[in-house]
Order: C-alpha cells, then structure tokens, then sequence
C-alpha cells in the first residue's frame, strides 16, 4: 500500500460513538416498543370492526330475505282470493243458464 | 449474540460510517441510532456475529445515501463549520487527515462509501459490491476515480505528499 493510501486510512479511522450511545439506542427501541403494541391494538381493533359489520349485513340480509318472503305470501293469498271468487262467478252464470233451459 | 452484544461491538463502526459519509455528527448519530433500531427488529433472521456486521454496514451505507438524498432537496452544510469527533489514536499528519476527510466529502454518493468502506473498514472490492449491490468492476472503477481526483486535489491544495 503506497503512502497516499495509508494517509486514507489514517483519515478514515473509525472515530468513537458520542458519548451514551448506548443508551439512548436502547431508549429508542423501548420507545418505538408501545408504538409496536399500538399498532397491534388498533389491528384488533379494525378486525373487530370488520367483523361486527359482516355480521349486522348478514342480519339484515336475513330480515330482508323474510320480509321478502311474507310479500310472496300475501300475493299468493290475494291471486287466490281472486282466483275463487271468478269460480264462484262461473259456477253461478253455467248455473243460472241450465236452469233457463 | 444478542443485541446488546451486537450494539456495543459495532457502535463505533456504524457511527463512523455514517461520520466519515455525512461529515454531520448529529446526522451521523440520527443515522445510526436508526440502524440500530432496524437491527433491533432484524435481530432473529441474523445467524451469528460475522453476518451482523454485514448487515449492519449494509443498512447503514444505504441509509446514509437516502438520507443525503432526502437532505439535498432541505439544506446544505458547510463542510467546515462542522465538529470533528475526537479520534482514539491519530495517526499521520492531523491537517492532510482534517483536508483528505473535506475532499472525500465532496465525491458523488456511491464512490465516496466505496472509499469510506475501503479505508475505514478495510473492505475488499469484492466486499464492497456486496454491500453496495454493484457490479465489482464498478466498485473497481469508483476507487480508482475517486483516488486519483483526490490525488490531484490534494497536490494542487497542499503539494506533493507521494
């Protein structure tokens, strides 16, 4: 290795850390730890959320479905109300007409 | 080895780094604290002491290049007005140190870690291209650039010192 070189290395010796160090990394990461469980918190969080509002769509997915269901009902009775009372109509014109005969 | 291990054996390494590259002491002490912060977190995927060190004066050589990225577009410091750290055991001409250390400061980002790695932490240019990820004949060509603009910098500024 030529002087100029080794000057370099001279220049570029590793210099001491300031002083505490440390200290003060080690403070950092126990700083940023509750920052960790924070974040792991609101995860929970979001999840419950999530999960309470699948639920409530699945209920009222259910209460629609059975109000759909007591329509169908109800237009099944009224097409059959109909349906008897036009019988009852026939039956009495083909009646009225054999008795004319 | 655990990270308080891992912590105090590298401190100065990854604090000088970061010195020699930023010419900054808070900066240098910000990025480091950093890199540990990171390590901390990175502890259990490194299998033993020599593959810290590794990963260390990679995240680090990297983290000093974003963070001059990020800086340039804030301010600039000059150079001169910064404090030097205390070296433990100076050698050679303090003055030729304090100027070699002022000229390296003003290389392009990526041929002023190669040097910083080749002459504080004795790296091949092999050892270089993988901190870095660069090809080794870039590495190769980024030392020799670098060397010889400091040679004629330096000649020009105080004499021949060969």
């Amino acid at each position: 290795m030529e002087d100029f070189e080794r000057q370099l290395k001279y220049a570029l010796a590793r210099k001491p850390e300031p002083p505490a160090f440390e200290a003060k990394a080690l403070a950092a990461i126990a700083a940023a730890k509750p920052e960790r469980r924070m974040l792991w918190r609101w995860d929970a969080l979001a999840a419950s959320v999530l999960i309470a509002a699948g639920l409530w769509a699945q209920h009222q997915h259910g209460l629609s479905e059975r109000a759909a269901g007591e329509a169908a009902k109800a237009r099944l009775e009224l097409a059959l109300k109909i349906t008897v009372t036009e019988l009852s109509k026939i039956q009495k014109t083909v009646r009225t007409s054999t008795e004319d005969e | 080895m655990t990270f308080a291990e891992a912590l105090r054996a590298n401190q100065s390494m990854v604090f000088s780094l970061a010195y020699h590259f930023l010419r900054d002491r808070g900066a240098a002490e910000e990025v480091a604290q950093d890199v540990f912060l990171r390590l901390y977190r990175k502890m259990d995927d490194l299998e033993s002491a020599k593959h810290v060190t590794f990963w260390l004066r990679k995240a680090t050589s990297h983290r000093c290049i974003d963070y001059v990225r990020k800086r340039a577009s804030r301010r600039t410091i000059a150079l001169e007005d910064t404090a030097e750290p205390p070296a433990v055991d100076q050698q050679g001409d303090p003055l030729l140190n304090r100027r070699l250390r002022q000229l390296i400061a003003t290389l392009p980002e990526k041929p002023r870690m190669a040097m910083v790695l080749r002459y504080q932490e004795d790296l091949t240019p092999e050892e270089i291209s993988d901190v870095l990820e660069m090809p080794v004949r870039t590495v190769k060509s980024h030392l020799q650039r670098s060397l010889a603009i400091l040679r004629e910098k330096i000649e020009r500024s105080m004499g021949d010192i060969r």
